[in-house]
This record gives C-alpha cells, structure tokens and sequence, in this order.
C-alpha cells in the first residue's frame, strides 16, 4: 500500500508541472501587460519607472527563465503580493479555503444522502414509474444550470418568500460558526452545490445495482434462503457504494468549478469569490495563485480517490 | 408443411413484425431513432431552436418590429404581455424585450455549441486515436495532457482566458473546444488500444496498408458511433460553460445578447424585473436537456448492447 502511494504521488508531479505551465503560458502570451495593469490609474508614472518595475518583477527575462523563477518561488509557497491588497496572495487564499470547504463539503454529503438512495431504488424499480421519475429528475437536474437555479432560489426563497437571508456568510453582527444564523446562511450554498451529485449519483448508483444484481453471488445468497433484506444490505448495498464513495474526489471538481458561480450568487467569501474579486481587479498574481490552488485542491482529491478505491477494492494492484 | 417449417415462418413473420430486416449499421440506427419518441421529440424541440435562431433578424424585422438592441427607458421592466409580440416576455432595464434578445442570445450559444464541439471532436479523434495507436512517448504526453487539463476547475481556467483575451463567440467557441478534448480523446484513446489487435487490422497491415491509412479506414469508422453521443452531449457541456462564464462576466460582453449575460443582468435586477431570469434560465435547461436525451437516445441508437443499461 504504502508503494501505491508513493507512486501516485510520484505520478502527480508532470501533472502539477503541467498545471503551473499552462497558467503561466496563458497569463505570459496574452496580450494584457502586467505593468499596465499594475500602474493603471496612476498618470505621473513615466516612461523610466514602468521600466524598472518590469525589471524589478523580472518581467525582462526569457521566458524560460521567468517560468523557473515562478516555479522556484512556488515551490516556497511564494506567490508574490496581491496588486490589490498588498498582502501575499498565499495568506488571502489560506484565509479563504476553509470558508470554501464549509459548505463544500456538506453539499458532498448532503449529494451522496440524496443520491445514492436514489438510484438504489431505480434500479430496484427498473422500468417502473418510479425508475422512469428518477431518470427524468437526474436528466432535468443535470441540464439545470447552477446559476439559474442558484438565481431561483435567492429570487423566490430569498427575495419573494424571506425564508433564507441572501448572500454574505453571517447576518451583520453576529460573527460564529454553528449557530442558526450561520446555518441558515449556509443551506443556498450547500444546496445548490449538491444539485451536480444530485444528478449524478442516481445514475451511476442504478447502473452498479443493476450490475451487482445480476452476479452469481447475489443468486447464490438469495438461494441459501437469505432473507431480501439481508441480500440487499450485505450483498447488495456494501458493493455497489465502493464506487459511489470513491467518486467523491470527482464530484469535487464540479463542485469546485461550481463555487465560483455559488459564491458570486450568495456573495459567500471562499475561493471562487477570491478569483472573481481578483479577476475584476486585475489583480494578476491573485488570479494565477487561486488557479494552482484550485488545481492542487483537485489533484489531492484524485490521489486520495485513487488510493480509497485501492483501499477498498484488492483487484486494483500497483501499476 | 412440416412443423419445422411453420415454426420458421411463425418466427421470420414475427421479425418482420417487430423489426425489419437489417439494412446496414446506419440505416438500423436511424430506423431505432425514429422509433423513440423522447429522442424524436428533443430533435424537434431542438430543431425549431435552430430555426428560430437562424430566422432571428427576419422575426425582429417583420413580426416583433423590435430589433435586440432597441431601447424604451420610458417602459422598463415591462411586465409580460399578450399585447405585444416583442413583450410576450416582458422587457428588461432599459426596455429592450427580452424574447427578441433571446432569439439572438440562442444564435450566440448554439453557434458556439455547434463550432466549439466540432474543435473537440477533431482535436479528441486525433489525439486519442494517435496515441491509442502508436503508444510510446506520444502515448505518455497525451496521458499528461489529459490529466494536466483535467486537474485544473474547467470554469478557473476559462476566467483567466476571459480575463486576458477579449473573447468574441467565435474565439471563445475554439478556447471552450482547445480545453475540453480530454473526454473524446480518452474514449477514442481507449478503444483505439483494442481495435488495433483486432484481425482486421492486422490482415490490413499485412497487404501493406499504411498507418495514415489503417487509422483512417478501419479504426476511425469504429470509432465513430460512440463518438456522435459524445458530440450531442459535448454540445451541451459547451453551452453550459459558455453561459457560465457568460454569467460570471468574461465570456461574451454586452451588447451582444447571450443567454448567460442575459441572466447576469437579470441578476443585477432581482428586485425589480424578476420576470427577467427566466426566459434565458428556460432557454438553457431546455437545450441543454434536449441535448442531452438526444445523446442518451442515439447512444441506444448505436448500441443497442447498452439499451436499458444507464
């Protein structure tokens, strides 16, 4: 197990290079000067100084050598200071993540409750009414935006009805992590960060009960004379989650990619709400700094997916 | 007639009954989506978007006689009305109406649909069908490809490129096609690994076909079928991103109407025009729904193996 480890791990290496080229490569060739953008506003700055602001930031080296000390520094967790707020960019985003994982994270679960019960009985009423409804649900789901859904609901239960505050993490004032105003500020959020898994889980959940009913071991229980409950809880149940559980790093993508719109719904102040601030701003080293965080965040799930999957399933050997 | 006769008739007459003699793989597939009215009826719906979208400027002209850009700050916020053509779904902030911006928000996201799927599907078949076939190095740059683009929130990156480029639908379309080709081409990458061991392949080696030729031929046309559900769902993957990013703000700017900026401004004016959000929120789910049973659909087409198994 521990070799497994060590070679995923060992695996994500190119793709974190990859990841730290690829937003280099399009923030360096793209057309926006990042002096420009830096002294924009500022009219007594000549000619000179923007010169030697370009090489201060070492923005007159090749390419190459400005991607290696991007590299080097990134490595020590330097990111540079955000043009905006003058403050190292990795102290703002370290200050963000965790309101970003609060209601991530609910959402996952509250997805995979939702969900998985789901498609467990979709496929347990195959081709029933019940099965073609939970088919219906997870397609009309899965086409349903998050904006527009996210927009519905601070319109209708948020603006219309005032069951749910909109937007910002806590009512002006009150300033703490479990208490009902936290929690009612959290349910749009969580909710609508759930809508992906939501529509996802079914699916997948009713392909793999479908699949495991149709095993020799499954026959083979129900012929020793076990009762249907015991057969769908131990036979049944406990396989057909393996995939359903170790999806979770994958699910984490979209709900990733998803809080930026979340966050700009429900004005949340959590990592997708930091990129978009910084995008508006131009606030260059901001922008690039969250792209690698998000990226990294997602690559550590798909490692932990992998060796979950490995943890729980014996047929997966190192490769 | 001996009983085994009447049986084979019983049973030829039974075929005949349910389902015609076969008539070659894209003829039995067509028949099969004929015969599914979910699918046939998403084409339709699907089919009158286009018409609509394609015939937006002469409905602005000769029956809303409301171009989309056309203001009327005296009458915002109109609330939706029968009076009106160009107000069956009211107007927005400063009286533009909102059906005739949405006619041409629908040209904006199919055509970067249709344009962005297309870059996929030719980028996807490439790629995956080249390194599935010659393995080796290239094999293991695009596996680091793959996964670099996959480990990287697809809208992150997307708002970086709206950030820095200004994006018009067409360069906005080949960024959406450039980033997301990692599906199609693990699908062709990975079929591609078990058509090239296949006899066929080998017997055509073997009269001394060349690569280009053996790729081209034999493993692309086997590829295909699979590859035409990715591209109906494909379409819809990019319709959706395009109108998030859209609604973010960095995708396609004002004026030009797109269903995302539609909802950006909607969004801006909850309070007061909250009939605005959703005309172009209906519009998306809508195709993007259509899109998708259309994919579920020709997937059944395709492979009728897999009928009934998702």
């Amino acid at each position: 197990m521990g070799r497994f480890i060590a070679r995923r791990l060992v695996q994500a290496v190119p793709t974190l290079f990859g990841i730290m080229l690829i937003t280099f490569l399009i923030t360096r060739l793209s057309p926006s000067d990042p002096v420009q953008l830096m002294v924009a506003g500022n009219f007594d700055i000549t000619a000179e100084d923007k010169a030697l602001l370009r090489h201060n930031l070492g923005l007159d080296d090749p390419l190459p050598v400005q991607f290696a000390h991007w590299l080097f520094d990134a490595a020590r967790l330097n990111f540079g200071n955000s043009f905006y707020y003058h403050r190292p960019v990795v102290e703002l985003i370290a200050e963000r993540i965790p309101n970003t994982l609060q209601y991530t994270i609910p959402s996952l679960i509250l997805a995979l409750v939702v969900g998985a019960p789901l498609g467990f009985l979709a496929a347990r009423r195959r081709g029933r009414p019940a099965d073609h409804t939970i088919r219906l649900l997870s397609v009309v789901l899965h086409a349903t935006p998050e904006f527009f859904v996210g927009l519905l609901f601070v319109l209708v239960l948020g603006v219309q009805l005032r069951w749910f505050p909109i937007g910002s993490m806590n009512t002006v004032g009150s300033d703490c992590l479990a208490c009902p105003d936290r929690l009612l500020h959290l349910v749009g959020p969580v909710v609508i960060g759930a809508l992906g898994g939501i529509a996802f889980y079914p699916r997948l959940m009713r392909t793999e009960v479908l699949e495991i009913l149709g095993q020799d071991y499954v026959r083979t229980a129900r012929s020793k004379g076990l009762r249907e409950v015991a057969v769908l809880s131990v036979h049944v149940l406990r396989n057909a989650l393996i995939p359903v559980v170790t999806i979770f790093g994958g699910i984490l993508g979209i709900v990733l990619s998803a809080s930026l719109i979340i966050e700009q719904i429900f004005n949340w102040p959590g990592l997708g709400r930091l990129l978009f601030e910084g995008a508006v701003n131009k606030d260059y080293p901001m922008v690039q700094a969250v792209v690698v965080a998000g990226s990294v965040l997602l690559l550590l799930s798909y490692i932990l997916r992998d060796i979950a999957y490995a943890l729980v399933d014996p047929r997966i050997k190192v490769r | 007639m001996t009983q085994a006769a009447v049986a084979v008739e019983a049973f030829a007459r039974d075929v005949t009954i349910t389902r015609r003699a076969t008539a070659g793989f894209w003829s039995d597939a067509a028949w099969r989506v004929r015969h599914d009215p979910t699918t046939i009826a998403a084409l339709g719906v699907l089919a009158a978007m286009v018409v609509l979208a394609l015939g937006a400027d002469l409905l602005a002209d000769n029956f809303f006689h409301w171009s989309f850009a056309k203001q009327d700050l005296l009458n915002s916020y109109r609330k939706p009305t029968l009076d009106d053509p160009a107000f069956w779904l009211g107007g927005d902030n400063i009286g533009r109406s909102q059906l005739v911006r949405l006619l041409y928000g629908a040209r904006v996201s199919l055509f970067i649909g249709t344009f962005g799927m297309l870059v996929t599907l030719g980028l996807g078949l490439l790629i995956g069908i080249t390194a599935g076939f010659f393995r080796g190095w290239w094999d293991d740059v695009v596996v680091w490809m793959v996964s670099t683009l996959r480990s990287i929130p697809t809208l992150y990156l997307l708002l970086i490129v709206g950030l820095l480029f200004r994006l018009d639908p067409l360069s906005l379309a080949l960024f959406l096609g450039v980033l997301g080709w990692t599906g199609i081409c693990n699908l062709a990458r990975g079929q591609t690994f078990a058509l090239r061991e296949r006899d066929f392949v080998i017997s055509a080696r073997t009269v001394g076909a060349t690569n280009a030729r053996i790729m081209l031929r034999h493993i692309l046309p086997n590829v295909l079928p699979l590859m035409i559900v990715l591209a109906a769902i494909d379409v819809a993957g990019i319709i959706l991103a395009e109108s998030a990013i859209s609604y973010i703000g960095f995708g396609i700017q004002p004026p030009v109407p797109s269903w995302g900026n539609m909802l950006t401004n909607a969004a801006s004016f909850l309070s007061k025009g909250p009939h605005l959000i959703y005309g172009p929120g209906v519009a998306i789910t809508l195709t993007v729904l259509c899109l998708y049973l259309i994919g579920d659909g020709l997937r059944d087409a395709l492979d009728p193996r897999l009928r009934g198994a998702k």
